[in-house]
């Protein structure tokens, strides 16, 4: 009966994992049995051999080669990184629908269904002379540092803060997830569907988005 | 929330600083998941890249280690996957994955080093006869010192599927190594 115990509970009780009952039970029938004395004895021989083939097997290279698979890895993965950025946040009309969100009031809200024209690109209709804050939503997979984004507005348009400017431009960085950039637009002239064109670049990569822009 | 202000420059440093303590460990978990040091090297190359690209993520933990041996353990799986796709139309070529790394470490030239040589050449052959889950949970727990809790944490596996894997793959190479002795032939 013991015999069989132990075997059922060889692995717990060569890594000492048993409870003291249990275990000084099986230490006594050790003691007295040559046949599981040979089994505890043999298993505790492939752990010492799965440990010393743990330490053989794995020469470790030197801190050079670790240094050079960093360089590696961050030149490899800030390209990657753009690369996928730019595919899955401006890669056509529906990719960009999901990208890129224009709300008209509260921030973070999709934008009406008819303000949207068939061909996916978002609209938004302003009043002469009244301010009205835009937002732009960036979604973007992983952080992007540096990156330049540049706004240029339909004749008669100008960004709050910009009188005169037509295109302004800044240096930037987006997180993970959602980015918010609020835009308060004013119209001093008619627009009929002209087009504000943000544009993001890293790099020598970059994409462009536009909203069309009716002011009445 | 607006755009952020991160600076360029920091987030290499910050990856290298990060990653650095962790790197021969992790080498080594690529070496006990790969076929070979060729595929260990890129399996470890393809981590960083992949680590760098979640370079935020690794910002926000407090004990990495678990984590990026996840990432390591995801990647070797999804290529595997790959591999036994690929594999379907190589298999007629004769190619099998082969199994342990390139070479064990050089032995010495007195008897005690090439008996050593011998066993951890059995061993080797013994555990590449293994499944590939009990393979890896063997050599990451008697072989690398992990727990039950930090494979678990790698795998994904519930603690009792991986406790089970250990114990079928001790069993399997308890059967495969009957007549595997000591120097001096004896256990007692």
């Amino acid at each position: 009966m013991a015999c069989l115990q132990l075997t059922d509970k060889l692995d717990d009780y060569v890594d000492g994992a048993l409870p003291a009952a249990e275990r000084g039970a099986l230490d006594a029938h050790v003691a007295e049995c040559a046949s599981c004395r040979e089994s505890v004895a043999r298993e505790r021989w492939l752990r010492s051999l799965l440990k010393d083939y743990g330490d053989a097997a794995v020469p470790l290279p030197d801190d050079e080669y670790f240094d050079a698979a960093l360089e590696r890895a961050a030149a490899v993965g800030a390209r990657q990184r753009r690369q996928r950025w730019l595919m899955t946040g401006f890669g056509g009309a529906v990719a960009a629908s999901l990208a890129f969100w224009i709300v008209t009031s509260a921030p973070l809200v999709t934008p009406d269904v008819n303000e949207v024209p068939a061909a996916g690109i978002p609209a938004v209709t302003m009043t002469l002379a009244e301010p009205r804050t835009v937002n732009l939503v960036f979604s973007a997979e992983a952080a992007l540092e540096d990156a330049r984004l540049t706004i240029e507005l339909p004749p008669g348009v100008e960004l709050e803060g910009f009188p005169g400017r037509q295109r302004v431009s800044w240096t930037t960085s987006l997180r993970p997830g959602a980015n918010l950039l609020p835009l308060t637009l004013i119209a001093s002239e008619k627009a009929d569907g002209e087009l504000l064109h943000a544009r993001l670049e890293l790099g020598d990569d970059g994409s462009s988005f536009y909203v069309r822009i009716t002011a009445i | 929330m607006q755009f952020g202000s991160n600076k360029s420059g920091s987030g290499r440093g910050q990856f290298e600083r990060l990653l650095k303590p962790h790197m021969p460990r992790l080498f080594r978990l690529a070496c006990r998941l790969a076929d070979s040091r060729a595929d260990a090297d890129d399996l470890f190359q393809n981590t960083l890249v992949r680590v760098y690209q979640r370079l935020d993520e690794l910002r926000t933990l407090t004990d990495p280690a678990s984590w990026l041996s996840r990432v390591m353990y995801n990647l070797f799986i999804d290529d595997r996957r790959r591999y036994a796709r690929e594999r379907l139309r190589v298999v007629e070529e004769g190619r099998l994955p082969g199994r342990g790394i390139d070479g064990l470490a050089a032995a010495g030239a007195d008897l005690a080093d090439v008996l050593r040589g011998e066993r951890l050449a059995l061993l080797q052959r013994a555990l590449a006869q293994l499944g590939e889950a009990q393979r890896v949970v063997v050599l990451l727990h008697d072989a690398e010192g992990y727990k039950i809790r930090e494979i678990e944490a790698i795998t994904g596996d519930p603690a009792g599927t991986v406790k089970s894997r250990l114990h079928r793959a001790r069993q399997r190479l308890r059967e495969l190594l009957p007549d595997l002795l000591p120097d001096d032939g004896t256990f007692s």
